[in-house]
């Protein structure tokens, strides 16, 4: 029974970091999914949001901290909605110089805003505590719950030891059912909006950016506004990381963890589908924590584990690619309305 | 010391440095222009031939070659076979790595493309974690005394100025190859048009061959000088690089060789020179502001031309 | 004997079927062009002969020799060479590189080659070692069909060498490519405005819907009034 409650509590919590993954991903299926934006610096949005989540609503600057501003102890909705407010604000001014331009601009601008993002978590301690990170983050209704739930197992001490376990666990219940909570309402929206006439136009964007100018959209200000949306979810899946694990430094931004694993998810869920953007990241994330169950059974350092591990990733992103890249489950692709002209100058134009 | 006397020094460091950028960036560029996508597994192709190197110092000193410092340098012949050594398995890893992956990919769309080298960058640094960790290895351990150039107001190293020749000759043997030889020009009639390239007899795949060749021999000779210059190499010293170097590329002209070359060296020189003015911690992110700015008012880049 | 034999051939892009089941005959020695308005599967063609395209169906046949879907280095071999109609030079190289690079395939000296071109076109002669992107619409023509005959193809296939240029310009075209006819190389042209090829083909054949519709010999076409209010412009 003890084997039981522990793997339940276990999957609570894993189901907590999949589903925050999962609101990542779906941030990105909106970016790249919809739209074709090649965003590889996703880690960038989700550290802006996390870092604007903990600042709005976490408490003032302790004594030993090295920061001057910030910590509003505000509400936690008021801290989420700044947390997709800013990082979409981020996105607008990365999109700016870059959405005119082919591809390899914005995955290239994208990788570099990310990492100067790092730079200055790291580098303005006056606002960030720089490598000491931010902690001390309060986790919404952390202390009715979880004192009440406490406080009902102290009360009937003849409860099951197991069930004592349970019960006392229970703000991780609650904080998975927010977390569900806020996936289910975005993927709602996505669906919504993909179903849209505006999301119609960002998959014509998508097939054929030169098609879609054609018949009169504003290409960049689509994508400017996908690129945004897509920004502000990832920034709310910021602030959902930042209540939960209420400590945040530089080092939970890097590359691998903040975007290539939401690659992956997406990728192997099936790029343009929000269940599959969902189903990618649970799937991933139990890949990723298999292999660390796996790792620890072969004769290698903690480092090399971590390197192996990894390599896993890596190869599982180029087996997707390779194998099915439609991903698991596949986009539902509508019949086509817009269909590709030859370019000027070629003479096997179809007769109009 | 105020900034503006330091600046003669940082010129010299951003010469180094900017010598290296453009090496990497070269490969960046090529591969653009001939395959037609931004490799984001570039940088650790240098980390693998710096890794390479490293493996095969040892070796090279079983062989017989002498360790011996060469004049004032802080290496011997066995680092200079090293060198060349780990520029040929780079050159056979990358070539396995298209074949594998790459070649069946050719026809996707360019994303994919990308996507597959984000994935490699991810799989060949772990790769390079796994099998030295990650903790830095060092190539000598020979403490180097520097040339005093006082009119200059400068200090150098016999070792950085091997390592800017080193990029000097380098660059001047791809512009003879490029210009004179048979291959060098169907390269750049392929980056010019592939399918024409095609249909005028010239082997593509054969022309993708000697890109990845050259790309990669540039990359593991720049990861190696990467290492001489900073004492020490990580397996993050690639990545870490990647975004100066796309900003040298796409500062120079993205498919560009001759603008990689300058961007390098732009990119190098303003990396160094900012120090001078704005804290340490943020020199990465100079590159990304000349990116940026590049974006913003030039993006087919100095000498890009319109594509 | 037929130079170039194509059976109902099938082809076109992954979501367009553009030839429905074409069928043509290039006799040896001769010049066809064929005719037909934009989308009629022209370039198509030429493209699916080239290995640029996949045939779905028919055969096509070079000397007797089976071609179909071959790459386009080796049907470079085999000895077809290819000038489509627009993105025809190579701009960053010298004209001299251009044509170069038509003789990928050969090892060794090109002296004489590029000598014979160079007598074909004397004005690629003179401005040997100037980029081709710098180069008037005339000129790109002539490195293209230079470029083109660096191998001494069997067969020679033109995507509209006269579109967008000068009239004046397209009469010295086509006096070359008579000439190049008469020293023994075959000649297929894709025309729109196709007066001009017309008068000095052997035959002309007329697309339309990707599929050839009406064939006859290059003056018997012009003097057509049906096919010339059609196709020719009145």
């Amino acid at each position: 029974m003890e084997l039981f409650i522990g793997i339940v509590n276990y999957l609570v919590f894993f189901a907590i970091t999949a589903g925050t993954y999962g609101v990542l991903s779906l941030g990105l299926n909106v970016q790249w999914g919809f739209t074709g934006l090649f965003n590889i610096g996703v880690a960038g949005f989700y550290a802006v949001g996390a870092y604007t989540a903990a600042l709005v609503s976490g408490p003032p600057p302790d004594v030993w901290d090295g920061r001057v501003v910030g910590g509003f102890e505000l509400s936690f909705v008021v801290g989420l909605l700044a947390a997709a407010l800013v990082a979409g604000a981020v996105g607008f001014l990365i999109g700016l110089p870059t959405l005119r331009l082919r591809a390899d601009y914005l995955a290239i601008a994208t990788i570099g805003i990310a990492e100067t993002i790092r730079l200055v978590l790291k580098n303005e301690a006056w606002l960030t505590n720089g490598v000491w990170g931010l902690q001390q983050i309060p986790s919404p209704l952390h202390e009715p719950i979880h004192q009440g739930a406490v406080g009902f197992v102290r009360a009937r001490p003849d409860l099951a030891p197991w069930l004592q376990d349970l019960i006392s666990k229970a703000y991780n219940w609650f904080y998975l059912a927010l977390v569900v909570f806020v996936l289910v309402i975005l993927y709602l929206a996505m669906r919504r909006l993909a179903r849209s006439p505006w999301g119609r136009v960002l998959r014509a964007i998508r097939e054929d950016e030169d098609v879609a100018a054609m018949s009169g959209k504003n290409v960049f200000a689509y994508k400017l506004q996908a690129l945004v949306l897509g920004a502000m979810i990832m920034g709310i899946g910021g602030a959902l990381y930042a209540h939960y694990a209420r400590f945040i430094s530089p080092n939970s931004f890097e590359p691998l963890y903040g975007t290539f694993i939401v690659w992956v998810m997406l990728i192997l869920g099936g790029t343009g589908n929000n269940k599959g953007a969902i189903l990618g990241a649970f799937t991933v994330w139990g890949i990723w924590a298999a292999t660390d169950f796996i790792t620890g059974y072969l004769p290698f350092t903690a480092p090399q584990a971590a390197a192996l591990r990894i390599i896993v990733i890596g190869v599982l992103l180029e087996v997707i690619v390779l194998a099915r890249p439609q991903g698991l489950l596949p986009e539902v692709r509508r019949r086509r309305h817009l269909r590709r002209p030859k370019k000027t100058g070629e003479a096997d134009s179809p007769p109009p | 010391m105020d900034a503006l006397s330091r600046i003669p020094q940082l010129l010299v460091y951003g010469i180094v440095s900017g010598s290296i950028l453009s090496l990497g960036g070269i490969g960046v560029s090529l591969t653009y222009s001939i395959l037609g996508f931004s490799n984001f597994a570039h940088g650790d192709t240098m980390a693998l031939g710096a890794y390479l190197a490293l493996a095969l110092l040892p070796v090279m000193a079983q062989l017989g070659l002498p360790s011996g410092s060469l004049g004032p340098l802080s290496f011997g012949w066995d680092f200079v076979a090293s060198l060349l050594l780990a520029a040929v398995g780079t050159s056979l890893a990358v070539i396995l790595l298209d074949r594998l992956l790459f070649a069946r990919l050719r026809d996707t769309h360019r994303i994919t493309l990308m996507i597959a080298t984000v994935g490699v960058a991810l799989a060949l640094r772990n790769l390079l974690q796994f099998v030295w960790g990650p903790q830095p290895h060092y190539y000598t351990t020979t403490i180097q005394r520097a040339i005093l150039i006082p009119q200059l107001g400068i200090r150098i190293k016999p070792d950085q100025i091997f390592i800017v020749a080193a990029a000097v000759l380098l660059a001047l043997l791809l512009h003879l190859f490029l210009r004179y030889t048979k291959m060098g020009k169907a390269m750049r009639a392929t980056s010019d048009n592939t399918a024409l390239a095609r249909v005028t007899g010239i082997n593509t795949e054969r022309v993708i061959l000697w890109t990845w060749v050259i790309g990669a021999s540039l990359a593991a000779v720049a990861g190696v000088l990467v290492g001489l210059e900073n004492k020490f190499i990580t397996p993050e010293l690639g990545w870490q690089m990647l975004l100066s170097i796309f900003a040298a590329v796409i500062l120079g002209g993205i498919g560009n060789p001759y603008g990689a070359i300058v961007g390098g060296l732009v990119v190098g020189i303003s990396e160094e020179v900012s120090t001078a003015f704005i804290s340490t911690g943020y020199k990465p992110a100079v590159a990304f502001a000349i990116l940026i700015l590049m974006l913003l008012i030039r993006p087919t880049g100095l000498l890009g031309r319109r594509r | 004997m037929s130079r170039l034999t194509i059976e109902r051939v099938v082809s076109g892009y992954a979501d367009m079927e553009v030839l429905h089941g074409i069928d043509l005959c290039v006799p040896e020695g001769e010049i066809v062009t064929i005719i037909g308005p934009n989308g009629a599967g022209k370039s198509t063609l030429m493209k699916t002969i080239f290995g640029l395209l996949k045939p779905t169906a028919g055969r096509i046949l070079f000397d007797e020799e089976d071609i179909t879907g071959l790459s386009p280095d080796r049907v470079v071999r085999r000895g077809l060479a290819y000038v489509p109609q627009v993105e025809n030079v190579f701009p960053s190289l010298t004209i001299q590189e251009n044509l170069e690079m038509g003789a990928f395939i050969l090892k060794g000296h090109l002296r004489d080659r590029l000598q014979h071109i160079y007598e074909l076109f004397p004005v690629l002669g003179d401005r040997q070692k100037a980029r081709a992107g710098k180069m008037s619409g005339g000129e790109r023509q002539m490195v293209a069909m230079g470029r083109a005959l660096m191998l001494d193809p069997r067969l020679l296939m033109l995507d509209e060498p006269s579109a967008a240029l000068a009239p004046n310009l397209t009469a010295t075209i086509f006096e070359r490519i008579a000439a190049i006819n008469e020293a023994g190389v075959t000649i297929l042209i894709v025309e729109q405005n196709a007066k001009e090829s017309l008068k000095l083909s052997d035959r002309g054949c007329v697309f339309a819907g990707g599929l050839k519709c009406f064939e006859d010999s290059g003056p018997a076409l012009l003097a057509n009034e049906e096919i010339g209010r059609l196709y020719l412009g009145g």
